[in-house]
């Protein structure tokens, strides 16, 4: 959370910024959830919170990747096609195999479209923007090659288990979701490479002169990128029973909405991916309460536009106030 | 340079798959002509426009006609289907062949499309619109160059040879009624629609409210927006099942949907409660949920019109009156299609197979 919103104390300014500054966007989160819990009386129970963790987990997933890619001040805007790749992969490969050949290969194969981005970025000088942008078109050819446009059932119960089921009484993804969490931020937080994402982030320059080696982290950031978008595939796939080839559209949009609430700079080296969760809880919480309060699909949208544009611009107001 | 290389051969790649499968199958669809011909015995309106096999004739004379297609977008295996009907008799002609545009479901693209269409001088153009108004400028340019044009599903709002489609209108009626009935007249439902703002998910809407305005005890609790696929479905159903303690029927757009509510009943363990299923598409996946006890009924929407579409372009480039089409609020002329059946329990077991897709429904959690 601290690296989200790092910046020194406030003097005098309006409230809401220096609630947003001094506690950071799990204030926001708390308010939103006091809110939600006066609005709907359904709102603050376990099942519905266990759904909303639910509900956020394959967007969540992406986020965290969204999360490494942004802090080097770049973007993956294939993250959604990825996911959509390895989606109708999972669903062919458990047609005729099982699903310790079908995991492995659909992330793997996510990786290297990752990999593909990544070589394209940090050797052969692509603007992430323009790079990723292509993937995006690229990999949702090859789902829409693959399936022939037709979605892939998937009946294998196994698989619908790893995506419908519980352990001690938390839905899976939830805990996929969770293990991406607590990895990325032990990585991020704890090794040398995660200090380099940072540093690339804030000054490239400065990165390479302190001998990191700049061009292998960026495009290890996006093979992290492409992995982590494959295990948000496998969320997706084993809790819809389908290998569709659209699946994912647009949802790098919804990544980057989480990263950018959850308070990382896009212009790179601030950020976290605590931060991220909560930013992704935020736009999901939004939601469900929206839902549950019967709002009209119409005015949703709205809502989460604002929101958005909200949530940034108090960011960037705090930012400018900290210089 | 690796770089360069890599791109390079990745293309020739590309290039060479693309040149090996023209050989043998057509775009898209990926199937023969050989494989086709099966497609074309059980599509369920050839007898409209009827035409035999064989060369076709203009002026007493063979030669090779072209028509182009633009589709929508082929992001939906409903569009396929319609394709491979119009795929199916073509075939069926040696001197007819297509060209097919995928419109990628962006107005823009789909005008620029119609109009390669003209300057690539095909005979006739079919088209299948992504947006009613939006195609109007690209249609007047296919009439004013004297090309037939036959619109497909969605209509144009401006001069055209024919228009054919069913209605989603009565469709939507249809469905409601089965859902009325089985209510009988009394009951709390949520609505989750195809995507908000698109024709098919207004007109569907508009049947439903047609019907439940004679049925004052059925109470619409909410409405969602499930894009008519499965994802966005889960977490709405997820939420109405939250929020309202009791949900007699969900009556959704799109099969998809319905299969991701049904997901979200399993998940919040309703599903003793038998909340009924009303929905649309018309897949052979669909009919069999409905014969499965899954779905209550499935409004018949077929794609399979591309071959009459055909065939009508067919009829107006040999200069034949088209039987049955006729002047109507539209400029230009309409054949209306007749409804299909709806799709409920008396009927699933005679329509698998008849509707779209070869792909089997997911396993239904709540069994």
């Amino acid at each position: 959370m601290a690296n989200g919103i790092a910046s020194p104390q406030l003097k005098v300014h309006p409230v809401v910024l220096t609630i947003w500054r001094q506690a950071g966007v799990a204030t926001a989160l708390v308010l939103l959830v006091v809110v939600a819990s006066f609005l709907s009386d359904r709102f603050l129970t376990v099942p519905n919170l266990l759904n909303v963790l639910r509900q956020v987990s394959i967007v969540g997933i992406l986020a965290v990747g969204m999360t490494f890619v942004i802090l080097t001040k770049g973007i993956d805007l294939s993250v959604g096609s990825i996911l959509g790749v390895s989606v109708v992969l999972f669903a062919g490969l458990l047609e005729t195999g099982s699903m310790a050949t079908a995991i492995p290969l659909g992330i793997a194969a996510a990786m290297v479209l990752g990999l593909i981005n990544g070589l394209g970025v940090a050797f052969a000088g692509i603007p992430p923007f323009i790079m990723t942008l292509g993937m995006l078109s690229f990999a949702r050819g090859i789902a829409f090659i693959y399936t022939g446009g037709t979605p892939i059932p998937i009946l294998d119960e196994g698989f619908y288990n790893l995506g419908n089921g519980y352990i001690v009484g938390i839905p899976i993804p939830t805990l996929i979701l969770f293990a991406v969490l607590i990895v990325s931020g032990l990585v991020l937080g704890k090794t040398a490479f995660g200090r380099s994402v940072y540093a690339i982030g804030s000054n490239e320059d400065a990165a390479r002169l302190s001998g990191v080696p700049v061009k292998f982290y960026t495009a290890l950031v996006y093979v992290i990128s492409g992995g982590v978008a494959g295990i948000a595939g496998l969320v997706y796939a084993s809790q819809l029973s389908v290998g569709t080839p659209i699946a994912g559209q647009t949802y790098e949009l919804d990544a980057i909405a989480a990263v950018v609430v959850g308070g990382t700079s896009l212009f790179g080296g601030r950020g976290s991916v605590l931060g991220t969760f909560i930013g992704t809880l935020i736009i999901g919480v939004l939601a469900n309460i929206l839902n549950l309060m019967g709002v009209d699909p119409f005015v949703q949208q709205l809502f989460k536009g604002a929101l958005i544009v909200v949530a940034v611009f108090i960011m960037t107001r705090s930012d400018r106030s900290g210089r | 340079m690796s770089m360069r290389v890599f791109c390079a051969t990745a293309l020739i790649a590309a290039m060479t798959g693309t040149i090996a499968v023209a050989d043998e199958t057509l775009p898209i669809s990926g199937k023969t002509c050989e494989e086709l011909a099966a497609v074309y015995e059980r599509l369920p309106m050839i007898d409209i426009l009827p035409m035999e096999a064989g060369p076709v004739e203009i002026d007493g004379e063979v030669r090779d006609i072209v028509v182009g297609f633009s589709q929508t977008g082929f992001n939906h295996p409903w569009r396929i289907a319609m394709l491979e009907a119009a795929q199916a008799e073509a075939c069926r002609h040696p001197n007819v062949s297509l060209i097919v545009l995928d419109g990628n479901v962006d107005v823009a693209k789909q005008n620029n499309d119609v109009r390669d269409l003209i300057a690539r001088g095909v005979d006739a153009v079919l088209l299948s619109p992504v947006e009613s108004a939006a195609l109007g400028p690209a249609s007047r340019a296919v009439m004013r160059e004297g090309i037939p044009l036959i619109v497909m599903d969605r209509d144009v709002p401006t001069e055209k040879t024919l228009f054919i489609g069913q209605s989603n209108v009565t469709m939507g009626e249809s469905v409601a009624r089965v859902m009325a009935e089985d209510l009988d007249g009394q009951g709390n439902i949520v609505v989750i629609t195809g995507l908000q703002g698109s024709s098919p998910a207004i007109d569907r809407d508009r049947g439903m409210k047609n019907v439940l305005a004679d049925h004052p005890g059925i109470n619409v609790l909410a409405v969602g927006d499930g894009q008519w696929i499965r994802e966005p479905a889960v977490p709405i159903m997820e939420d109405f099942l939250t929020a309202f303690p009791e949900i007699d029927a969900v009556f959704s757009h799109a099969e998809e949907s319905s299969w991701g509510a049904q997901l979200a009943i399993a998940r919040a363990q309703r599903c003793d409660e038998g909340i009924l299923h009303y929905t649309f598409d018309g897949s052979n996946a669909g009919f069999k949920s409905v014969a499965a006890g899954t779905f209550r009924a499935d409004g018949n929407y077929t794609p399979f019109i591309g071959d009459i579409g055909l065939r009508a372009a067919l009829m107006a480039l040999k200069g034949q009156e088209i039987p049955d089409a006729a002047a109507y609020e539209e400029p230009g002329l309409r054949l209306q299609l007749p409804d299909s059946p709806t799709v409920t329990e008396a009927n699933a077991e005679e329509w698998i197979g008849r509707g779209w897709g070869d792909f089997e429904p997911p396993l239904d959690p709540c069994k």
